[in-house]
Order: structure tokens, then sequence, then C-alpha cells
């Protein structure tokens, strides 16, 4: 993938990139309102979750949990992905070489492609969701299915600190490698 | 003699305790938010706070002991690194006050009520205090690049 490579190398020499990169304070600031924005709106995701598989919440309507919730969580999602595309911005030939990265933005993918195939049965159909006796198989398998990418996004997005490749295009040594060591 | 801690035989160990301390911290944050936020008079608003809290309890309790336990067992492989440094101090400070603060004066804002005025209050100082510990946690993998 010349193109991609050589987007993240322009993407790394842009002038925000390096500021960004050669500042000591940044990158721990924004890599810190990334993980507040995962406790809090990460957070009311999963409890999101757990109240279509009816563990938590329960004397609280699927309806109330996951319409009032919702724009606070896009909300979230809007910084969260701000500060993540800051992060992997500013170190792209970094994160290019890095197979944790290209597996979280696979399972982003998928959470995209989650959220249209549910969006109809589930998450906009919550008034029917409530008149049911029992929760419908199909909000639980939504659920479920959510639950395990977004744990498997947050795994992965952890990893990526982690991986020493050889496949990384040369890169100065940054803060990101003190995370964690 | 010293005794090796088993923790620091495998490279894994140390990833996967964090993966849980990571989840375990957006739960417990995250439910307490809704409620923080229900006090400013934010989000699930049918609710009461009183409700919400209830109902996010023990979720919260649960998830807050998983991401201690995995947090005593981070600093456990590397103690010498932990204790001195500024930001894990910092962490720990804004740590012990948030959970002192959210069994007593948030517990009792929520179940007894408050004014307007003094429920803000409570849920800003429960989100700085925990929002704190975040980047307390943070900043103690950079600190030789910003105290040192």
């Amino acid at each position: 993938m010349p193109i991609v490579a050589s987007f993240a190398r322009w993407l790394e020499t842009r002038d925000w990139a390096m500021d960004f990169a050669g500042s000591a304070y940044f990158y721990p600031i924004v890599l810190a309102t990334h993980l507040t924005c995962i406790a809090i709106f990460g957070g009311m995701i999963l409890i999101t979750n757990l109240r279509l598989l009816g563990w938590v919440l329960r004397s609280q309507s699927i309806s109330d949990v996951v319409r009032r919730l919702r724009p606070w969580k896009w909300g979230g999602l809007v910084l969260m992905v701000t500060c993540g595309v800051l992060l992997a911005g500013s170190e792209a030939g970094k994160y290019y070489g890095n197979p944790y990265f290209w597996t979280k933005l696979t399972l982003l993918a998928l959470l995209i492609v989650h959220s249209l195939v549910f969006r109809r049965s589930v998450y906009q159909n919550t008034a029917e969701l409530d008149r049911a006796a029992v929760i419908p198989s199909r909000a639980k398998l939504a659920a479920a299915l959510s639950l395990i990418l977004w744990i498997s996004v947050v795994v992965a997005g952890r990893m990526i600190g982690y991986y020493e490749g050889p496949t990384s295009l040369a890169g100065p040594a940054s803060a990101a490698e003190a995370l964690g060591r | 003699m010293l005794i090796q801690n088993p923790l620091n035989s495998s490279e894994w160990s140390f990833p996967i305790l964090e993966c849980f301390h990571i989840a375990g911290f957006a739960v417990a944050i995250g439910t307490v938010a809704i409620v923080d936020f229900r006090l400013l008079g934010l989000g699930m608003r049918r609710q009461t706070p009183g409700q919400l809290t209830k109902d996010t309890a023990l979720l919260t309790i649960i998830s807050l002991i998983v991401a201690v336990f995995s947090g005593l067992l981070i600093f456990s492989t590397d103690p010498d690194k932990y204790y001195l440094n500024l930001a894990f101090l910092f962490k720990i400070a804004c740590l012990l006050l948030a959970i002192g603060f959210h069994y007593t004066i948030h517990r009792k804002v929520v179940f007894s009520g408050a004014s307007l005025g003094a429920s803000m209050l409570v849920a800003c100082v429960s989100l700085v205090l925990w929002v704190s510990v975040i980047f307390g946690g943070i900043f103690i993998a950079f600190e030789s690049l910003t105290f040192g």
C-alpha cells in the first residue's frame, strides 16, 4: 500500500504533527483526554449494552437508557476520535507499520457495520423492545456483539503501544514508547 | 534472597492487567458519570439521581474493585518505579479523595437531595476528581518528560 505509506509519511511531517510529537505535554494530555472519553462515554456504551442484555438498570426502560444517553455518546465519540486522530497522525509512520493499529481500525469499521445492521431493528426500535415480554434475542445479539467489539478495540488500542516491529517506517523515538515501560 | 514476582516472568501479564484496569475504570467512572450528568440536569433526566445510583451502584463497586486490584498488581511489578513518581502520588491522592467523596457527600446528596446548585457542585467535584485520577495515571509514564 504505497499510497497509504506515503500518506502516513506526509501526515507525520506536517507542522502540527511535528509540533505535537515534539511537545512533552501535548501527547500525554491528548492521550489522557482520549482515555477520559473511553471511561465516561465508553462506560455509557457498556451500560447501554448491559441494559439491552437485561443485566443492569432494569427499573428503567430501554428507550430511556438508549435515547437519553445517545447525544452524550455521540459527543464523546467525536472527541474520542478527534484525540485518536491527533495521536495517530502525529506518529503516522510508526502507526502505519503497527498491526494492532490496523486491527483497531478494522474493529472500528466493523462497529460502523454493526450500527448500520442493528440500527433499524434495535437502536431505533426501543419502544417495541420495551413492549416485548422478554428482551428479543436480536437486541441481545446486538448488545453482545457491540460489547465484544468495543472491548477488542480497547485491547487493540492498548497493544499499539507495545508493538516494536521491524516493519515500522523509521521515526523518532517518541513519548508513546515511554508508555507502559 | 529476592523473591521473583511471577507477574514479571511473562511479557503478557502487564498488558493484560492494563486491559482489565482500563475496562474496570471505564465502567466505574462511566456509571458514576451517568449519575453526575443527572445531578447536572443532563442525560437521564426522567429518573432521580437516587434511582440511577441504586441501579448502577453494584456495577460501580465491582468495576472499581477490578480496577483497584489490577492496579495493585501493576504496581507490584515495579514498586520502585511508582512510589516516588509525582504523577502516581497525585493519582492515588485523587483516587482516595474520589472514593471518599463518592461514598460520603456524593451519596448523601444523591439520596437525600440538595438544592440544584449544591447538586451541580457535587457533580462537578466528582467528575473533576475522577478525571484527575485518569490524567494522573497517564502522566505516570511521562513523568521523566514533564518533571525530569
